[in-house]
């Protein structure tokens, strides 16, 4: 019973921590990506792609939590 | 997370200005202009970020004019903007920052309509990029006298210093000291300003290298021309010299010895390495070369600050600077290229 609770804590911090790596990481870039979208609409689908580039943080998390979990 | 990076507002607005610097045009593409023909010129320019202003004011305007105009109305234009955009203590400096238009354009009222220039062409030669803008400029060409326009201004904040100082130069027919006392007042105001606003300390770093460039421009007139006298009423004070330094620097007529005094007043580096090529070249180079590389060397800096210091003030300086020298640049090559100037002379008024 303490070993499956402490892994299911283990695996919710593997996702709340990386969440919260990812939000700040894009907080700045989604940030820029708006700026340089105002000026030039060309940039669209690069600011998209380099803005959701920080999302692989939670990926990893997630992983990490499902191999722990199953 | 702010501390690291500055609020998201910053970010934005500052990422803004420097893509809209990435498309300012390059050295390249004023070299292959200065090889251009006039009309050539002309459909550039069109084909830049002016061509809204062009059509604009194409039914009212044409050839050279239309250019000057559109270039004018371009930069209050995008001054204008940043202001809109700039969040916080950014809106302030920046229009503190952008105070200095209203001078110019008050002076050019002045001057303008001294001399008996039609109302129209003095409009077409301001920037309404400050605090008065062009409904309240257009107000004051429509006031009758001169007079009048100095009563209209009284909530200027640099009305006291007209004032004062407007009646003189009203009689004599010269606003260089109106002028000064104008700048001199703008200067201690934004310093004044960049002392109390946050993240002020890189406005006011930028605004004490200007006035020491602007002091040390006028010292160089000075020596070139030969002025002597009394000359501290040409200084900025708030910077590294005093007046009495400034009156003395100004006196020293052995080039070296002009050089290595400055040298042990100034404390900016690149300032420094300046005044070594001012010592190998006096006399060898033109004043306007000189004063061309000041303004270079400002630039220079302000650029390598921006990259610093990507979401501050700096940026927006940047932009600021480099826009106005786009629009100089693109004057000096149109209006050169008109009057039929050597390519070679017209290089020499581009700041690149």
């Amino acid at each position: 019973m303490a070993v499956e609770g402490l892994t299911a804590i283990a695996a919710a911090l593997a996702v709340g921590i990386t969440g919260i790596g990812a939000a700040l990481a894009e907080y700045g870039i989604g940030s820029a990506a708006v700026g340089a979208t105002a000026e030039n609409k060309d940039v669209f689908g690069l600011v998209l792609l380099l803005t959701v580039i920080p999302e692989t943080i939670v990926i990893f998390g997630l992983v990490v939590a499902l191999l722990m979990l199953f | 997370m702010t501390a690291i990076m500055g609020p998201s507002p910053y970010i934005y607005v500052c990422t803004r200005l420097r893509v809209r610097k990435a498309k300012l045009i390059p050295r390249e593409e004023y070299l292959r202009m200065l090889n251009m023909s006039l009309p050539e010129i002309t459909r550039v320019i069109q084909e830049l970020e002016y061509k809204r202003e062009i059509d604009e004011l194409s039914h009212a305007f044409s050839g050279i004019n239309l250019i000057e105009v559109a270039l004018s109305w371009n930069l209050a234009k995008n001054y204008q903007n940043v202001i809109t955009i700039a969040p916080g203590g950014l809106k302030e400096m920046t229009e503190s920052y952008l105070r200095r238009w209203d001078i110019q354009n008050v002076l050019t009222i002045l001057r303008g309509i001294s001399q008996g220039m039609a109302r129209g062409k003095i409009k077409e030669v301001l920037v309404p990029a400050g605090e008065l803008d062009r409904t309240f400029l257009d107000r004051l060409l429509a006031e009758d006298s001169m007079d009048r326009i100095v009563e209209a201004l009284k909530g200027w904040r640099l009305y006291p210093v007209l004032k004062k100082l407007y009646t003189r130069a009203a009689e004599s027919g010269s606003f260089a000291e109106l002028e000064n006392e104008l700048y001199k007042k703008f200067y201690a105001e934004i310093i004044s300003d960049a002392k109390t606003v946050k993240g002020g300390k890189s406005l006011l770093e930028y605004i004490l290298l200007e006035i020491d460039i602007r002091n040390i421009q006028n010292l160089i007139r000075i020596r070139q021309q030969k002025a002597g006298g009394d000359v501290r009423g040409f200084m900025i004070p708030g910077s590294t010299l005093t007046e009495e330094e400034f009156q003395r620097l100004s006196l020293i007529t052995e080039g070296e010895e002009f050089v290595r005094e400055l040298r042990q007043k100034i404390r900016n580096k690149a300032l420094l390495t300046m005044l070594d090529d001012l010592r190998k070249e006096e006399g060898s180079t033109s004043l306007h070369a000189h004063e061309i590389a000041l303004t270079r060397l400002q630039l220079k800096t302000v650029e390598l600050m921006a990259k610093l210091h990507p979401f501050s003030i700096w940026s927006i300086l940047a932009y600021l600077d480099l826009k106005k020298f786009e629009i100089f640049n693109l004057r000096a090559i149109t209006r050169g290229k008109e009057a039929n100037l050597p390519v070679e002379r017209i290089k020499g008024y581009l700041v690149m």
